[in-house]
C-alpha cells in the first residue's frame, strides 16, 4: 500500500519501525534540549532596531551602507550585504550548493551544552546537523564578523564576508539576535501544531469536502507514523511523553461578503491560532485572505484559487498566477502567431472578480497589438438568454470564454451553428469540463491550459489516484485534488527538514529553497520557487484536442 | 521509476532518517561524540578552489539573450573569441553575486589589457530570469558589451548544465564554477570554488598564451 504521510512508506517493515522510532527519540531528545531553553532577554529597543538595520538592510547606524569583504576587497554592499543575505530572515541559515550558512539567532550562537538547539542544514546530507561549539559572547561574534574567525578559532568559509563593525554594532547585532526566532510561532503548542484550510462562499460542496477529506486523512496517516512504535525502543520515549507534536487541522469556512472575511478571520484566528493556512479553496476573489495572512505574518502556503492579487506578499505562495498568467500566455501566443490572428476578439466572462480580473489581464496583455478586444460580461440572466450574446460571433473572430465549467454548459447550449475562427477556454476555468464543445467547435477550440499533458501528467498523478484509491476518496477534479496532495506531502517534507524549530519565516525560506526537490506529485510540469518568488509554476500550453478526443499539446510551454 | 523511488525522493526523508538514527545511535551511546562526529563540515586547511581540463560535448539549443534575441548557442560560443563562462540564476543571494562579481572584476581587467573576450552567464532558472530580468542583473554587475546573459526553456538550460557538468540536481545545488576556453575547438578549463578576479585573470592569461 502507497501510505506517503508515514516517513518510511515502501521501505521495508523493519527498517520502516527503526526509522519511526529514531524519529521519534530526535524528538525526544529535542525536547529535552528544549527544556532548558532561556527567555530572551529584554534587549534594548533602539539597540535591537540598530541590529534590524544591519542585518535586514545592510544599513549601518551612521546611515552608511555596510560594507563586507572578502580577499581584502569589498565584495558585498548594502542589501547584498547585509546578514539576511544569507543567514534569512528567520536567522536560521541556508544553504548554497555545497555551502552551509549556519543558523546564528541567539539560541544557536550562545547555546551552552545543556540548551543546545539543533538544525539541519543540509537536508541532502544526514550528517549535516548544526555543529557543536562553545557559546559566543560579544567578543567572539565580533571575531566572526570582523575576521571570519568562529568561536572555536577556525577560519570560516569565505563566502561569509568580513565586515569593519564597531563594537556598538556588534553588541546591536548581538541583541538583534538574541531575539530573532527564539520564541515558537503562534500554532505551535506543546504537543501540537495547527494548520487551518480555508474555504470561501461558493465553492462547490464537493470540492470543499474531498478538500477537507484529504487532508484530515493525511493528518491521520501522519500523526499515527509518529505514534507507532515498536518494543525495543519503547522506553525511553515511555519517560517523556508529549514529546511529539501532533498536527491537528482546522477548516475556516468564510461566509458572506468578502469586505466581512477580515473581520471573520481575525475571529477564528484568535480563538484558533494556527501555524499556517494549507490549501484552501475559492472561485472568487483570495484577496483578503492574502492580505490577512501578510498582516498576521502567517504562511499560506498554495491555495487553489484561480485569481491571485497581482501585489506578492512574503507570506502567501501560490501555484501560479492564475487567470493572469493564463491571460498572458494567450497574449504571448497571439503574439507570436505567424498565421494571421483574428481582426477581433470577444471575452465572455462572468461579471465577478475573477471574470473580470482574467479580462482585464487580457485586454492589458494585447496593448499595441492588432486586435480589436470586445468584452460581454455576462450576469445569470445573460447566461440564461445566451443566443442573443452569441449570435453576432461569425467565422473571422476569436473568443474567449473565461467562465467555469457550469457556464460553459450555458456557452454549448446557445452556441450559435456559426463556428468561431479559434474559441479559447480557460484551462483554469474549465477545471476539465469540455464536454460543452460541440462537434462542430472541437477543431477550433483551445484550451489556455496550465497543468502538464499526456503520459507525463498520467505518470506524476498515478501516486494520488493510488492514494485516494486506498483511502476510498472520490476522485472528483484531478487537478485540484493533486493540488491539495502536494500540499500535505510538502508540508511532511518541510516539517521534516525543519526538525523543532518551528518558527514561520523558516517554514517560507525552505518552501522557497526545496520546492523542487523531489519528484513531481502535482499536475504541474514543475513547481519550483526561489528567494522572493512566490508563484511556482510560471506557464502554459495552448492546447487542442486530437483525434483521440484527448488534449494535447499545441505550443511548447509558454512562459510569458 | 519504481513506487519507492517516487516515495522516497518525493518526501526526501531519507537522509533525514539517517540523520535521525545517526544522532540516535551517537546520543544514546555518548552524547559528547554526538557533537564531536558532527562537526565535520568544514576543512580550514583545503585549498579555496581546484582546476582541471575537459571537452564537453555542447548541444546545439535555441537560446535567447538579455536582449530578447533568439540565438543558437553554439553560434554564440564560437564566434572566435575567447570565452569566459559562469552559471548562475537573479535570485540567488550568496554564491551567484560572488561569482558574478569575479566576472564583473574579470571585464574590468581585461578591458584594461585591451583583450577580447565573451564573457557569458546562463541562467540555470530560466523561467524566472527574463531577458529583462537579466538585463537589469547586468546592470547592477557593471555589465559592459562583451558580456552577455543567456535564458530559454527549462529544457534548454538543464541541457547546458549537464553539457558543462554543472548540473546538481537542483538550482539550488549549485557550485561556483568558472569555465574558460581560449578559441573554438580548444579543450575547456574548469575553476571551482572560490577564486578572486585576479585568479582567474591569471588562468584565463596562461591559457591564451
Ligand atoms: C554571503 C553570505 C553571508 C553573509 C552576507 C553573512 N554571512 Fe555569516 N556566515 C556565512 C557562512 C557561509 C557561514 C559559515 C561559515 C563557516 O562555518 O565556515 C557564516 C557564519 C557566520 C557566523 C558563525 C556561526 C557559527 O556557528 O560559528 C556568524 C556569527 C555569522 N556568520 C554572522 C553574520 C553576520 C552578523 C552577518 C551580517 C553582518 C553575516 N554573518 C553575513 C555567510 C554569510
Amino acid at each position: 500500500m502507497i501510505s506517503p504521510f508515514t516517513y518510511f512508506p515502501g521501505a521495508g517493515r523493519g527498517f520502516q519501525r527503526l526509522v519511526s522510532n529514531c524519529w521519534l527519540l530526535c524528538l525526544f531528545l529535542l525536547s529535552l534540549a528544549s527544556v532548558g531553553h532561556a527567555e530572551p532577554s529584554a534587549a534594548n529597543n533602539a539597540e535591537v532596531e540598530m541590529g534590524r538595520k544591519i542585518y535586514m538592510e545592510g544599513m549601518r547606524p551612521s546611515g552608511e551602507s555596510l560594507k563586507g569583504m572578502r580577499q581584502s576587497s569589498v565584495q558585498v554592499e548594502g542589501a547584498t550585504a547585509a546578514c539576511e543575505t544569507c543567514h534569512r530572515r528567520s536567522g536560521m541559515g541556508s544553504l548554497e550548493g555545497n555551502i552551509v550558512v549556519m543558523p546564528i539567532t541567539g539560541r544557536f550562537l550562545f547555546a551552552t551544552a545543556e540548551n543546545r538547539p539543533l538544525a539541519l542544514v543540509d537536508p541532502r546530507e544526514a550528517k549535516n546537523v548544526t555543529r557543536a561549539h562553545a557559546p559566543y559572547n560579544d567578543e567572539s561574534l565580533g571575531k566572526a564578523i570582523r575576521e571570519g574567525i568562529n568561536v572555536s578559532g577556525a577560519k570560516m568559509s569565505p563566502l561569509m564576508p568580513q565586515y569593519a563593525l564597531t563594537d556598538v554594532e556588534i553588541k546591536a547585532v548581538s541583541s538583534y539576535l538574541k531575539q530573532l526566532s527564539s520564541d515558537l510561532s503562534p500554532g505551535v503548542g506543546e504537543s501540537s501544531l495547527r494548520f487551518a484550510t480555508i474555504v470561501t462562499p461558493g465553492v462547490d460542496p464537493q470540492k470543499s469536502k474531498v478538500m477537507e477529506d484529504m487532508m484530515r486523512r493525511a493528518f491521520e496517516q501522519r500523526n499515527a507514523s509518529q505514534q507507532t512504535y515498536s518494543g525495543r525502543m519503547r522506553s525511553p520515549l515511555d519517560l517523556l511523553p508529549r514529546t511529539l507534536r501532533n498536527w491537528e487541522l482546522t477548516v475556516w469556512v468564510l461566509e458572506g461578503a468578502p469586505e466581512t472575511w477580515a473581520a471573520q478571520l481575525a475571529e477564528k484566528y484568535r480563538s484558533e491560532p494556527v501555524f499556517a493556512v494549507i490549501s484552501g479553496v475559492s472561485t472568487t476573489t483570495w484577496a483578503p485572505v492574502h492580505n490577512f495572512c501578510q498582516q498576521e505574518k502567517l504562511p499560506c502556503m498554495f491555495p487553489s484559487v484561480a485569481l491571485p492579487p497581482v501585489e506578492t506578499g512574503y507570506y502567501p505562495l501560490y501555484f501560479s498566477r492564475g487567470v493572469t498568467l493564463e491571460a498572458e500566455v494567450l497574449a504571448k501566443h497571439l503574439r507570436s502567431e505567424d498565421k494571421s490572428v483574428p481582426k477581433r476578439l470577444v471575452q465572455f466572462y462572468r461579471d465577478d472578480e475573477v471574470g473580470r480580473g482574467a479580462a482585464k489581464a487580457l485586454t492589458d496583455a494585447l496593448k499595441d497589438f492588432d486586435i480589436k478586444i470586445e468584452n460581454r460580461a455576462l450576469d445569470d440572466k445573460d447566461l440564461a438568454h445566451l443566443k442573443n450574446t452569441l449570435k453576432d460571433i461569425s467565422s473571422k473572430d476569436a473568443v474567449m470564454l473565461w467562465l467555469q465549467s457550469a457556464d460553459l454548459t450555458a456557452v454549448s447550449k446557445a452556441a450559435p451553428k456559426q463556428v468561431p475562427a479559434v474559441a479559447y477556454v480557460s484551462g483554469f476555468l474549465a477545471a476539465e469540463n469540455y464536454s460543452f464543445i460541440s462537434k462542430a467547435w472541437k477543431p477550433n477550440v483551445r484550451v489556455v491550459y496550465p497543468y502538464e499533458l499526456g503520459a507525463k501528467r498520467e505518470k506524476n498523478q498515478q501516486m494520488m489516484k493510488g492514494w485516494l484509491k486506498t483511502w476510498q476518496l472520490p476522485l472528483v477534479d484531478e487537478a485540484f485534488q493533486s493540488e491539495v496532495f502536494f500540499n500535505v506531502l510538502f508540508l511532511t517534507d518541510l516539517s521534516s527538514q525543519m526538525l523543532d524549530n518551528l518558527f514561520r519565516d523558516h517554514l517560507i525560506e525552505r518552501a522557497e529553497d526545496m520546492l523542487s526537490f523531489g519528484s513531481n506529485v502535482s499536475a504541474y510540469p514543475f513547481l519550483g520557487l526561489s528567494r522572493g518568488q512566490r508563484f511556482a509554476s510560471k506557464g502554459a500550453y495552448i492546447a487542442r484536442f486530437g483525434k483521440d478526443g484527448k488534449l494535447g499539446a499545441d505550443s511548447e510551454w509558454l512562459v510569458p | 521509476m519504481t513506487d519507492n523511488d517516487q516515495i522516497l525522493g518525493l518526501i526526501n526523508l531519507r537522509k533525514s532518517l539517517i540523520l535521525s538514527a545517526f544522532i540516535i545511535a551517537f546520543s544514546l551511546v555518548r552524547p559528547v561524540l554526538a557533537e564531536e562526529s558532527i562537526n565535520m563540515e568544514h576543512k580550514p586547511d583545503a585549498p579555496s578552489f581546484t582546476r582541471s581540463t575537459a571537452t564537453y560535448n555542447v548541444p546545439d539549443v535555441a537560446v535567447i539573450r538579455q536582449d530578447g534575441k533568439k540565438l543558437s548557442f553554439i553560434k554564440e560560443l564560437d564566434d572566435g573569441r575567447p570565452v569566459v563562462m559562469s552559471f548562475v540564476f537573479v535570485s540567488c543571494s550568496a554564491i551567484c553575486p560572488m561569482l558574478t562579481h569575479v566576472m564583473s572584476k574579470l571585464q574590468t581587467k581585461l578591458d584594461q589589457e585591451k583583450q577580447q573576450a565573451h564573457l557569458i552567464s546562463i541562467s540555470i532558472d530560466p523561467e524566472s530570469d527574463t531577458p529583462a530580468k537579466l538585463t537589469e542583473y547586468a546592470k547592477k554587475f557593471g555589465a559592459e558589451p562583451g558580456w552577455d546573459f543567456y535564458t530559454g526553456t527549462r529544457a534548454v538550460s538543464l541541457s547546458l548544465q549537464k553539457a558543462f557538468n554543472t548540473y546538481r540536481g537542483d538550482k539550488m545545488n549549485h557550485t561556483a564554477v568558472i569555465l574558460m576556453r581560449s578559441k573554438p575547438g580548444q579543450p575547456w578549463l574548469r575553476v571551482e570554488g572560490f577564486l578572486s578576479a585576479d585568479a582567474v585573470f591569471q588562468e584565463y592569461s596562461a591559457l591564451s598564451r
